[in-house]
């Protein structure tokens, strides 16, 4: 069996909101996962922009189904890196304003079977008892139907900060990524995010889903203009990307030529605007957004940029990007 | 669960030189988790618990979903299945008192209809 995978680079994927399926179908698209759901990637490194919560039932699966992708894909010397998007950070913060019902009945049945496990521990001589799930929770929420509040009750105990799901999963997220050229973001980034300093966003926001920190500046995660938030440069109309803020903003980071960003979706598919100097791929592809076509960004080793489709026919206004899949998309045979 | 584990499996590991079979048999019978072999789904315990131990599979115990699920159905249908008194969440006495501003906000399709006739968002 000859393994085949991308060229070594860098591939991008938008927006997933609960939507395993589509999720699966975007990263098989790009070459990254076999028809077992292993990676397939080799030493590609996948990049999520973030918003894996809301919108959909199957949020805790993609989590679990991206810890694992990453630990086949690092163990051949690739990666999984996962980003913060505005969602997950409204999760922490109990908005749950999003939140698909089958999204409810997810974290129940999580958190039943986390309180089993907890409870079985108890059991175990010796053992430390497991701190309660739902220590501080109150047990009703005023004016919300009594069939959501369990629901409700579960995505609180998971999702706070030092939450499990949290901490196992949200933790490890970046909130903003340099690779090469390429400034990953959900939102989007300013010149004044760059002063704060990007490795600092990255530990604020980390350490206060650690709970080492009380909390997380709005201005970073929670605004119009924070990172996650802004649409400046991701507005579908490309006439409406401020492209001078822009290319200010990626002045202020050495090397980076280009900001990829999620968040905003795009009717059209992935495209870029202002030069290819923002690269916009939230396609929607969720059940709960506009059932978009899964697309993958590709960035190769020389900095070109490829969109990986599964839409067969043409956008007339990307042909630049543009490269539609053919019987597995580019793939390159490479030796064992 | 890991230091459960790791607590069974020590006690299990005394002889570096038995098989991984033998080793897990000597786990099982770690007292420390005396407990969650009794009961009614405590056979399905051992099989899921020995499964694990004995996996050689690259991620380890992922050879054991069906002892899993099937320990998991047991304790489905025996809510009872482990000692009453353990399982019970003793929320009550440990919870620290919600604050008064401990507020979540709620999909619209989650929020109880008021009673007032006016409202109509």
């Amino acid at each position: 069996m000859s393994p085949v995978v991308l060229i070594r680079g860098v591939a991008a994927v938008g927006d997933l909101h609960g939507d395993l399926l589509k999720s699966k179908q975007a990263l098989r698209l790009a070459g990254l996962i076999d028809s077992q759901d292993r990676w397939s990637g080799g030493s590609s490194t996948l990049v999520q922009v973030g918003d894996v919560l809301d919108r959909g039932g199957q949020e805790l699966k993609i989590l679990y189904f991206l810890e694992k992708l990453k630990r086949q894909a690092v163990k051949v010397g690739g990666n999984v890196i996962t980003m913060n998007g505005n969602h997950e950070i409204m999760n922490i913060d109990r908005n749950f304003f999003c939140v698909h019902p089958s999204g409810l009945d997810e974290f129940q049945n999580w958190a039943g079977w986390f309180s089993t496990g907890n409870n079985m521990k108890q059991l175990c001589d010796g053992l430390q008892k497991p701190k309660d799930l739902y220590d501080g929770i109150p047990s009703t929420f005023p004016g919300i139907k009594q069939q959501y509040m369990n629901g409700f009750r579960a995505r609180i105990a998971a999702l706070r900060p030092q939450g499990p799901i949290a901490t196992r999963f949200l933790s490890k997220n970046l909130t903003v990524l340099v690779v090469g050229e390429s400034v990953f973001v959900h939102g989007g980034i300013l010149p004044e995010h760059v002063d704060y300093g990007l490795e600092r966003i990255n530990e604020d926001v980390r350490d206060w889903i650690t709970g080492s920190r009380e909390t997380v500046s709005s201005d970073l995660v929670r605004t119009r203009n924070s990172l996650l938030w802004l649409r400046k440069f991701s507005n579908e109309t490309a006439e409406d990307c401020d492209c001078s803020l822009l290319e200010h903003a990626l002045s202020t980071i050495p090397g980076a030529r280009r900001m990829i960003m999620g968040h905003t979706i795009q009717r059209g598919g992935i495209n870029g605007a202002c030069n290819n100097r923002a690269i916009r791929i939230d396609v929607g592809m969720s059940q709960g957004c506009i059932n978009g076509l899964p697309e993958v960004l590709e960035i190769s080793e020389d900095s070109g940029l490829r969109i990986l489709t599964s839409n067969p026919s043409d956008h007339q206004n990307r042909h630049d990007l543009l490269i539609p899949e053919q019987h597995g998309p580019r793939e390159v045979e490479v030796q064992a | 669960m890991e230091s459960l584990l790791a607590e069974a499996t020590a006690f299990g590991n005394e002889d570096a030189n038995a098989s991984l079979e033998a080793k897990a048999q000597k786990a099982l019978e770690c007292p420390c988790i005396q407990n969650l072999r009794s009961g009614p789904c405590g056979s399905q315990f051992s099989a899921a618990f020995l499964c694990f131990l004995k996996s050689t599979a690259e991620e380890k115990g992922s050879d054991c979903v069906q002892p899993f699920v099937a320990l998991q159905s047991c304790i489905q249908t025996n809510p009872n299945a482990f000692p009453k008194e353990v399982l019970e969440n003793d929320e009550a006495e440990t919870q620290e008192k919600p604050s008064e501003d401990y507020k979540i906000i709620p999909p619209r399709w989650a929020v109880e209809p008021t009673t007032s006739p006016k409202t109509k968002l």
